[in-house]
């Protein structure tokens, strides 16, 4: 497990240097368009001509196939399973198992949906690899977003692998002291007391003395606060960001003329 | 309405969710390594919620779930707002004195688990046509298939898996609440919700254990109504 | 007049009956160095938070009495204006990371950008304050990367790089090398000399009695009694309520008790314990 909870890929590219709110806008039209556009390949259009040209040119396409094949795929290629076998659609039986059938019809039905999912998570997946959580939260709290709000996200990505690493010595700790987790029922239940009890209460008791600290350091100043740095912006990328929100509102509009 | 909830944060608050949130998704893991049918993974959501008040709790879920999602299992994403009310409607509870002996924090996971129930239908439905990618899709499908219309189908699946996970989370809260010295737990903005009323706690087992039982029969009693109609 | 004024402080936590302070009334001049000793339990964390504006504003409880620096009242201050002009360190390095940033300069820069410190501002003066402490090094780093000493380090700049005019250490270098923590007391004492009053909980009274002007010994909540350094350290009356002095004070006074010992002051360094010892032969 690394220190820190982060996709970020540092790269000199075109992806990596625009703006945070630019590629964060980008993910979502990009979600938003692969769901409402009312045609069948949308999202896989979206997909092969949209974010994978872009992770080649933001120099992370080992990365997100990597991503892509060993998180993302897995995923989706369960729920396409499932949907195919579970939505009671259609007539033409392809394949048949218990109770459940996959028609052509749910298998086509699961595609499409298995397909929207696959491009909402490579979405983010491509920005989370191509921007620093830090160069986000300092952008978005220089546009006004409550300072607190970096601190809980920024710090958050930073205990959860502290939070598990400790989790695993616990576990270990109780491991070498007779804890089986293949045993039964009951004494796995009750063996998630010893897990869990010294993980929450070291934690909360660290609470007071964390947020004195931050304290001492103006952390509840009134004062205008300031950044460190300096996250670069353009005319261009305005425009860029308000013509993704038009292609978004045009989506939505032809989705509802459409059906 | 702004102001309500700036009371819910204060420094503490603010230093506590991170580590709500990191409880949030430790617990789910080990939960899921010992391999027991719950989730448990919203434990810290509901601590911050009954310590610092809804919108904290509600802010609590949502960053779990989006932090969760994009580093961890990004099937959670679409779910954000279950999170969300998950937390909000712990801390409304809280308001309300239910987070104050064992047996009203048993209604409080009951509501919370309707709660959430209710939020997940639409997500369910328009997102994944029904069937997630959880095992309980199973459940739906069945009752797809036996012509249980869908919104109906996942809403009682929804029903039978939500209650038994969230008032074992509550419970949970409230006696890691319970187990904190009383100093650090008077520094939150809205301590004085989770400040246990007189009462034997023996005693208050019981009468939770007999709410529970009820919350059960009830539950029987409408997924049926809703199924057979 | 005093720069910070502390008036019959008398202060209990929440829920507890016995007072962590009674009755305290301290001076302490502007540019001066104080060190607090005294056993754990005895108030010297309770008095720094009571300084540093902790008690009354996040610590609620029963005060009585006030506490006044730079000419104002605490009581009186809010606690963000309060930390302007008070600088706090406590024990735990760890539980002073922010958790905000990444890295140690970033670290540093927190409390800047905090108060609204232009950003070429706030480079130079984490530039500084890094090189202050001498962990210009460990700019790039992780702070939770580093040991506990450097932890500390990370903490004490921290706070300099906000320059308060008040700083209050609580037991600053508990986590580091000897080497590293006289480096500490040279440093603090660098400060104070360029005007900087410094209060410091502290055990290592070897480097107390070499760094600092004066020395408030407390027991039980009540200013036992201070004094110069070597004065304090060296007193009957400290040794007989327990306060553990050096082990050189102590050998010293072995020593005397036996008719050893024949200088007139006992030894608070090593220095002087060995001229001393030597002096028996």
């Amino acid at each position: 497990m690394s220190d820190r909870l982060s996709f970020h890929v540092q790269r000199d590219s075109f992806l990596h240097r625009l703006n945070p709110l630019t590629k964060l806008t980008l993910a979502f039209a990009l979600v938003v368009v692969a769901f409402v556009l009312p045609f069948y390949w949308t999202p896989i259009f979206v997909l092969f001509a949209v974010i994978v040209p872009l992770s080649v040119s933001g120099k992370i396409f080992r990365e997100f196939s990597w991503a892509a094949l060993r998180l993302i795929l897995p995923a989706v290629g369960f729920l396409f399973v499932m949907q195919a076998l579970f939505q009671p659609i259609g007539e033409q039986v392809v394949f048949k198992f218990y109770f459940l059938d996959a028609t052509t019809e749910s298998v086509a039905y699961a595609f499409r949906n298995a397909a929207r999912i696959f491009v909402m998570i490579s979405a983010f997946t491509l920005f989370l690899l191509s921007t620093h959580p830090s160069e986000l939260m300092s952008d978005l709290t220089r546009r006004g977003l409550p300072s607190q709000f970096s601190y809980v996200v920024i710090s958050t990505l930073q205990i959860i692998p502290q939070m598990q690493a400790k989790a695993n010595a616990i576990i270990a700790a109780q491991r070498s002291r007779g804890l089986d987790t293949e045993s039964s029922f009951l004494k796995r239940a009750g063996a998630l007391g010893p897990l869990v009890g010294p993980l929450v209460f070291g934690s909360l008791v660290e609470v007071e003395e964390r947020a004195i600290a931050i304290e001492a350091r103006g952390f509840t100043s009134k004062r205008a606060k300031t950044s460190l740095y300096e996250i670069a912006d353009s005319k261009f990328e305005s425009v860029l960001r308000w013509s993704l929100v038009a292609l978004v509102v045009l989506s939505i509009g032809l989705n509802l003329w459409h059906s | 309405m702004f102001d309500k909830i700036k009371s819910n944060f204060n420094t503490q608050t603010w230093v506590l969710i991170p580590i709500a949130i990191a409880i949030n998704i430790a617990i789910g893991q080990i939960v899921g390594l010992l391999k027991l049918p719950v989730f448990l993974d919203s434990i810290g959501t509901v601590l911050v919620a009954a310590l610092c008040g809804p919108w904290a709790g509600a802010l609590t879920g949502t960053l779990s779930n989006l932090i969760w999602g994009v580093t961890m299992d990004p099937n959670a994403l679409p779910w954000w707002p279950v999170a969300f009310m998950i937390g909000y409607m712990a801390g409304r509870m809280a308001e309300w004195g239910f987070f104050k002996s064992w047996w009203k924090i048993v209604v409080t996971g009951f509501v919370i688990a309707i709660t959430a129930a209710i939020v997940s239908t639409p997500i369910s439905v328009y997102l994944y046509g029904g069937i997630t990618s959880s095992g309980s899709s199973f459940i739906t499908a069945y009752l797809m298939q036996t012509g249980t219309d869908m919104v109906a189908a996942v809403f009682s699946t929804n029903f039978l898996v939500e209650p038994v996970d969230k008032i074992i989370t509550a419970m949970l809260a409230f006696s890691i609440i319970l187990g904190l010295p009383k100093r650090i737990v008077g520094g939150y903005p809205k301590s004085e919700q989770a400040q246990v009323e007189g009462g034997n706690t023996q005693q208050q087992l019981y009468i939770a254990v007999g709410v529970i039982v009820v919350l059960i029969l009830l539950a029987i009693f409408v997924i049926s109504k809703i199924t057979g109609g | 007049m005093a720069f910070v004024n502390v008036r019959n402080l008398t202060y209990a936590y929440p829920l507890t009956k016995q007072p962590a302070l009674q009755d305290i009334n301290l001076q302490i001049e502007e540019g001066e160095f104080v060190a607090l000793i005294g056993a754990n339990g005895a108030g010297k964390s309770t008095l720094c938070y009571a300084l540093a504006g902790f008690v009354p504003h996040f610590f609620k409880g029963e005060l009585q009495g006030e506490v006044e620096a730079d000419g104002k009242l605490s009581s009186q201050s809010t606690l963000s204006e309060w930390t302007l002009n008070v600088g706090l360190t406590f024990q735990n390095p760890f539980n002073q990371i922010s958790g905000a940033k990444y890295t140690v300069f970033e670290e540093i820069a927190f409390g800047l950008e905090n108060i609204g410190v232009p950003r070429e501002e706030i480079k130079v003066r984490v530039e500084e304050a890094l090189a202050l402490t001498d962990i210009r090094e460990l700019a790039r780093r992780s702070p939770y990367s580093l040991s506990g000493g450097q932890q500390q380090r990370v903490a004490l700049t921290s706070i300099l790089v906000m320059r308060p005019k008040l700083l209050v250490l609580d037991e600053p270098t508990s986590q580091m090398d000897p080497v590293g923590a006289k480096e500490v007391f040279s440093a603090v004492r660098k400060l104070a000399q360029e005007g900087m009053t410094v209060v410091m909980a502290e055990h290592k009274t070897e480097w107390i009695a070499r760094f600092a002007d004066r020395v408030v010994a407390l027991k039980e909540g009540r200013i036992l009694m201070q004094g110069a350094p070597r004065e304090v350290l060296t007193s009957d009356l400290l040794f007989e309520n327990g306060f553990g002095v050096s082990r050189y004070t102590s050998a010293a006074r072995e020593a005397r008790r036996r008719g050893l010992w024949t200088k007139k002051s006992l030894p608070v360094s090593l220095d002087e314990a060995a001229e001393g010892f030597g002096a028996i032969r």
